[in-house]
């Protein structure tokens, strides 16, 4: 399984590195607006001679940012366009309780207990330390949120139907049909928008390259899950 | 079937899919520009040609369903339901429907939770009564409706606390010896959590926080030459703070490396109004924030400030103490324009403004900041003007 792994999150990053170059229009244009910290003297700048090294805060890279600049272009432009920041680890938690995962899992494979102990790898924040949520999404995070969603899916399945997440007029929504393929219904509420024929297409067809049908769907769910919420 | 080829070409598939929808959506124009059907030939009223920025802003295209799920997941924490899907999706006034959620979501009690996340991770405190005290007074003035401005003026109950179960917020004075409060200027959580040597510190979370830039803060229209390498740019004059020529120990004025006096001009004129609590955060009736010399001795007024001088804000904007500076930091319209700055950057999936450099020009939230001072610095009606601007619904 642990290649397995490796070939998920190559393909992850690969996809994430694909569709940020939709920003990446080069050019930069620095101006004196807040957070526009062009001007900011260097943390490594800030020490003297022998006689006056007092210790200085760290502060960001001027580099990353400025080769940030040219990969999404200036805040003028930036600012305007949405970001995929990570998924938050609170927010990671809301979904899966509110598609059906037992949070207080016990189990040390249940969603629940990787979740409740996964709170580092997921760049949970360290307030006690002054850090704050990293809205990065990083290896460790993007595999961990894999690994939770490959176990919820089986929860998350059977829960679905009674989810009021996802009951429409009184009418609970099924992920599978009982011919076994996926519903429309079920990926948007799995997934948090509507669902299109081509999503509905790449869950069948995951469903149907299974060795059977019941691993199938597993792996639809958690595969649906993941892609969908690597980022907000 | 190999299960693990399965979840490979399956995943692959779906990222691909997932994560490149928002491209395809807004590839609508088939390349016809802005002008298509008009004569091409060059005239004097010819529109400017775009840049390729200005380009990929004009080609994003509306899509009320993808900003209904950021909006329900950053105002509840949650995914929307299936029915709040179906109705902006199906409703012949898609606008009008996401709008009606969006205002729902920030009636939601999970908006107080997602604000008081916000709010620990803005002000970086959080994990005890006493610092997550500080989220907790931010939340409860956004979710009662009360200007934010409070957050560096509110004189009584700046140790609220909050009950989730009962989602009830209990107004509670801080208890650390201080005579009149002044927001979270004053609050015991800040100032243990950020003190430090001569509370410098303190001062730089109260500039990132809440003017959301890093040191140098201010800069003079005419930066002064001290030597051939060494320009001064802060606007107060160069001996206005201590060196080891003017009474202090610490030699705030050297620029043989680098101009210490751009930052610490701002820095040394605040930093005494800080430096009168303990690392417990408790007032002291004398400084009490150690000085970094042999011994570690408590800072004396004369390290900050030479005679005669007096603190402040910024140049222009004098504080005797700890609530004038709430009051001149609250007209200040640069930190009203931070808090803007903040939500949009909140609304829009940034990093912070200052730990990541995200910065945002005051213009694209002008109509934003314009009625965030108009309705009294109303956080909670500022965050719903966001989450439905032209901006956050196109992708």
């Amino acid at each position: 399984m642990k290649p397995t792994k490796y070939i998920l999150l190559a393909f992850a990053l690969a996809s994430f590195g694909a569709c940020t170059e939709g920003d990446t229009l080069g050019g930069n244009d620095i101006d004196d607006t807040p957070g526009n910290n062009d001007d900011i003297t260097e943390p490594e700048d800030t020490s003297g001679g022998e006689d006056n090294t007092f210790e200085h805060p760290g502060g960001p890279d001027i580099w990353d940012y400025l080769e940030r600049l040219a990969e999404e272009g200036p805040p003028e432009f930036s600012s305007r366009m949405h970001s995929c920041p990570k998924m938050t680890y609170a927010r990671i938690g809301n979904i899966l309780q509110s598609r059906g995962v037992d949070l207080d899992g016990q189990s040390n494979l249940s969603a629940g207990f990787l979740w409740r102990n996964g709170a580092p790898a997921l760049g949970a924040p360290n307030l006690s330390v002054r850090s704050r949520e990293n809205t990065e999404i990083t290896t460790a995070s993007a595999a961990k949120l894999f690994d939770i969603f490959a176990q919820a899916a089986p929860e998350i399945i059977t829960a679905m139907p009674t989810l009021a997440a996802c009951t429409v007029n009184g009418v609970g929504t099924e992920m599978f049909t009982p011919e076994g393929t996926c519903t429309i219904d079920g990926i948007a509420c799995l997934t948090g928008v509507p669902a299109t024929v081509a999503h509905l297409e790449l869950c069948n067809e995951m469903v149907n390259r299974a060795s059977t049908t019941t691993k199938g769907q597993e792996i639809a769910v958690a595969a649906l899950a993941a892609a969908a919420h690597t980022c907000e | 079937m190999n299960k693990a080829k399965t979840w490979s070409a399956a995943f692959a598939l779906l990222l691909g899919l997932s994560a490149c929808s928002g491209d395809t959506q807004t590839q609508g124009n088939g390349g016809g520009g802005n002008n298509g059907g008009v004569d091409a030939g060059p005239t004097e009223d010819a529109a400017p040609e775009l840049t390729p920025f200005e380009e990929a802003l004009e080609e994003r295209e509306v899509d009320y369903s993808a900003a209904l799920r950021i909006a329900a997941l950053r105002l509840t924490g949650d995914l929307p339901t299936l029915t709040e899907l179906q109705n902006v999706a199906t409703a012949s006034d898609q606008k009008s429907a996401y709008e009606a959620l969006v205002a729902a979501y920030i009636a939601d009690p999970r908006f107080t939770d997602t604000q008081l996340e916000f709010w620990k991770n803005t002000f970086k405190m959080g994990g005890s009564v006493e610092l997550d005290s500080a989220g907790v007074l931010a939340a409860q003035l956004v979710v009662e409706g009360r200007p934010l401005t409070e957050l560096l003026t509110a004189a009584t109950g700046t140790c609220p606390t909050y009950d989730p179960n009962t989602q009830v917020f209990t107004p509670t004075d801080c208890d650390n010896g201080v005579a009149v409060h002044a927001g979270l200027l004053t609050h015991p959580g800040m100032n243990a959590h950020f003190t430090s040597n001569m509370a410098f510190r303190r001062v730089r979370w109260v500039q990132e926080t809440f003017a959301c830039t890093a040191f140098p803060a201010e800069v003079a229209a005419e930066p002064e030459a001290l030597s051939d390498t060494a320009l001064y740019t802060a606007p107060w004059e160069f001996t206005s703070i201590s060196g080891t020529a003017n009474g202090g120990d610490i030699d705030f004025l050297d620029y043989q490396s680098v101009v210490c006096a751009n930052c610490h001009a701002t820095m040394n004129h605040m930093a005494p109004l800080f430096g009168y609590f303990d690392d417990l955060g408790l007032r002291t009736d004398d400084i009490s924030v150690p000085k970094p010399v042999d011994g570690n001795p408590p800072t004396a007024l004369i390290d900050w400030l030479p005679d005669g001088e007096t603190t402040g804000w910024r140049v222009d904007a004098p504080a005797a103490d700890l609530p004038a500076l709430g009051s001149v930091m609250a007209a200040d319209p640069r930190v009203a324009e931070c808090s803007v700055a903040r939500a949009w950057n909140w609304a829009m999936g940034k990093g912070d403004i200052v730990d990541t450099l995200a910065a945002v020009p005051p213009a694209v939230f002008q109509t934003q900041f314009d009625d965030f001072v108009a309705n009294g610095y109303d956080y909670k009606e500022l965050l719903y003007q966001v989450f439905t601007s032209d901006d956050f619904v196109q992708f």
